[in-house]
């Protein structure tokens, strides 16, 4: 990369949505950089298999994830005047999609119109229908296994992989859903079931969220970029910490200045469009650390609007030793995590006096740690023989329902509080609404009924309030219909500065109780194909 | 195991359905556990009077039977030490307190009783002492249930294997 090159895009991150973007533009024949911030780790270098007494604390303190986050990403965060949420930033090149258990839904119809049929929150600048064909393609790109089940709520494509089969305690708890009209129904997502696009099926191992040491779960190091590295249109600048977006006198993006982390030196890039996909919080935050005399307020900020609407999922769960399944033999149950998901129901049995839903993932927990250990009282032989007696009895879910999309939940940059590299680091501000707390109610008892159904012992895990936001926030840089309300048109793309586009969770207008990371692809492929299209038409 | 003999195992074993259809049992762990090495540890935090107390302890929380050793033969009061050595000074004060407690009610009875006296609330605890036993098991449960001890013998956990296909609840019963 010589110091006058000018790429036709940058993008500044490598998850899902980055990844996206930097393979379809790539081969649609842009000359393309990529910012990380972090660095590669080798399949080799990943700890998945250790055992825990390979380990220096046992993997009791994070060390199997400790190779994601990087730097000081863990530390370059506050959160004030905020309830019990945390923000799960990592830093590494793939972003999330190495330390995922790749649930991939679609978003139904019904969820991109929040105003329209719940008078909450506001619409979506598109439809489903519009995202559909993304959906088809993305499924197609990534490999996703499960079924069409033919469910309105969970809209499905027509060709996944074979889906994964099921636990005993799966089997149990279908059993007491299909009695309580509850549909069950094989999870879908990014993990491999027979060997796809050159990559081998799962050997279920359970290990999904430390990283995958054979690639069968969709990451973008080892799906998205060797193929963008393929057209030989694509470099890579690992180590690469954005600093800001620079604008040229009409206001247009020209250049992302960055921190080289391993020399600590300032270096930029030119570019003739810029695509942000740093995930919710860091995009934020790189657009408000962008300010110039025509830009005061950050980037595409002249309605204050970057920043705001931050939103999640608030989740709780539930362990469950199965009576039929306890003191049997022990047998591998590692599997892929997740192989089960109860989608959202309660909009099925009448009007709710709170809006949104929640969905269950299930059995997403290790199997190799006995959990009841810590949760049985008494010691000695008869409490080892109980832990041990349990194990095989072991099911467990949670419910993953919809934050609501607030303008007074946000998050801003704190000038005196600067990073290892002399950045201004976010500041989450965030509070539950009403109807949280009524969701996470709801949610809540709609766990111990359905664990009321299973015969067994049961440890719930919840408290007195919601917590949130489980890895899936997005919302800060949202689009919207209204250029009052929103900072970016439906293709991702900032109204103020039209050849800058954000296309991770940060640009959802609202969330739903489905995970983001199909619906942030999918956008992401979208916001591809209008940019090949703008600049096949000189208008980018 | 090297990754390239992973791959090869899992594009085998995905290629030929033959052995996909081989019982689950037959593929059992494709890399077996390896042996706890015998390095020597010594203590960081605790004196080995103390380590020698939290051992016996431990033993009685988690105790050997006819089905495994315990948390002696697991060295989990090693592990305590290294975890609590490498805590904040908040975490190093309630152990030092507390094995303090603990002997000083063991001084008029037995050690056994001491802890049993100490476990009577360990749902709803008030004093210190109740306190650090709840502190006390659950280190003794991290510590045993994460060693090679706790995990291949007592719990007989078969995962963290390299399967080729997944071993799917074949039960009748379950499914109706």
């Amino acid at each position: 990369m010589s110091k006058e090159e000018i790429f036709d895009v940058c993008i500044v991150g490598s998850g899902a949505a980055g990844g996206v973007m930097a393979k379809e533009l790539c081969e649609g024949g842009a000359k393309v950089v990529m910012l990380e911030a972090g660095r590669r780790v080798s399949l080799s270098e990943l700890l998945s298999h250790k055992w825990p007494y390979d380990l220096p604390y046992r993997g009791l303190r994070r060390e199997k994830q400790a190779p994601f986050y990087q730097g000081d990403i863990s530390n370059s965060i506050a959160y004030a005047d905020s309830d019990n949420i945390t923000v799960d930033r990592v830093r590494v090149l793939g972003g999330r999609t190495l330390h995922w258990n790749a649930v991939t839904l679609r978003y139904a119809d019904r969820d991109f119109k929040e105003w329209s049929l719940q008078g909450i929150e506001e619409d979506w600048p598109l439809s489903y229908a519009e995202l559909e064909p993304y959906y088809d393609r993305i499924e197609q790109i990534i490999g996703v296994c499960g079924n069409d089940d033919h469910l309105e709520i969970l809209p499905a494509g027509k060709n996944y992989l074979p889906p994964i089969p099921w636990r005993c305690s799966e089997h149990i708890m279908k059993r007491a859903t299909d009695a309580m009209g509850i549909p069950l129904i094989a999870v879908r997502k990014a993990v491999l079931t027979r060997p796809y696009d050159q990559r081998p099926p799962c050997h279920y191992c359970g290990h999904c969220m430390d990283g995958c040491d054979v690639a069968s779960i969709f990451s973008t190091p080892d799906c998205m970029l060797p193929k963008a590295q393929a057209t030989g249109h694509f470099t890579l600048r690992q180590n690469a910490l954005a600093r800001e977006i620079l604008v040229d006198r009409e206001g247009r993006a020209n250049a992302v200045s960055f921190i080289d982390t391993d020399t600590s030196t300032e270096q930029q890039v030119k570019a003739a469009i810029v695509v942000v996909c740093c995930s919710t919080v860091e995009s934020a935050r790189l657009l408000l650390n962008s300010r110039s005399p025509k830009y005061p307020m950050g980037l595409a900020n002249s309605n204050g609007v970057v920043g705001h609407h931050l939103n999640g999922h608030l989740n709780e769960s539930v362990s469950i030793y199965l009576e039929e399944l306890e003191g049997q033999k022990p047998s591998n149950q590692d599997g892929a995590t997740d192989h089960v998901y109860v989608p959202r129901y309660n909009h099925l049995f009448g009007k709710n006096d709170y809006v949104g839903g929640w969905g269950f993932q299930v059995n997403y927990s290790s199997y190799m740690f006995p959990q009841q250990a810590t949760r049985l009282p008494g010691y000695g032989t008869a409490f080892k023989e109980r832990v041990r007696k349990m194990q095989p009895g072991y099911l467990s879910f949670g419910s993953w329902a919809k934050v609501s999309s607030d303008y007074r939940n946000y998050v801003t940059v704190d000038p005196s509080r600067l990073d290892a590299h002399g950045i201004p680091t976010p500041v989450v501000h965030f509070r539950f609404s009403e109807n949280d707390h009524a969701l996470w109610k709801a949610s809540t008892q709609s766990i111990l009924e359905v664990s009321s159904h299973l015969k067994g012992t049961v440890f719930p895990s919840f408290g007195t309030g919601p917590t949130g936001f489980a890895s899936h926030e997005v919302g800060t840089v949202r689009m919207g219909k209204d250029a009052r309300t929103s900072v970016l048109n439906s293709y991702c793309q900032a109204r103020e500065v039209k050849n800058l586009f954000v296309t991770d969770g940060s640009c959802f207008t609202t969330s739903s109780e489905k995970n983001p990371t199909l619906t942030i692809m999918a956008l992401s492929l979208r916001a591809a194909d209008y940019i090949k299209e703008q600049r096949k038409r000189g208008e980018l | 195991m090297e990754r390239r003999a992973v791959l090869k195992i899992v594009a085998l074993t995905a290629i030929s359905q033959k052995l996909n259809a081989l019982p689950c049992a037959a593929m059992g762990q494709m890399e077996a556990p390896a042996a706890p090495t015998a390095t020597a540890y010594t203590l960081q935090f605790f004196s080995e009077d103390e380590s020698r107390l939290l051992d016996q302890l431990m033993e009685m929380i988690i105790p050997a039977d006819d089905h495994s050793p315990g948390a002696h033969e697991a060295k989990t009061n090693l592990f305590a030490d290294l975890m609590v050595a490498t805590s904040n000074d908040a975490v190093k004060k309630q152990w030092q307190d507390g094995i303090g407690l603990i002997r000083e009610e063991a001084k008029n009875s037995s050690l056994a009783e001491a802890l049993g006296r100490a476990a009577v609330n360990e749902e709803n605890p008030t004093t210190d002492l109740e306190r650090f036993f709840v502190v006390l098991k659950q280190m003794t449960v991290n510590g045993y249930y994460t060693s090679a001890t706790g995990i291949h013998q007592e719990m007989e956990y078969v995962g963290n294997a390299y399967l080729g296909a997944f071993p799917s609840c074949t039960h009748p019963e379950h499914q109706e």
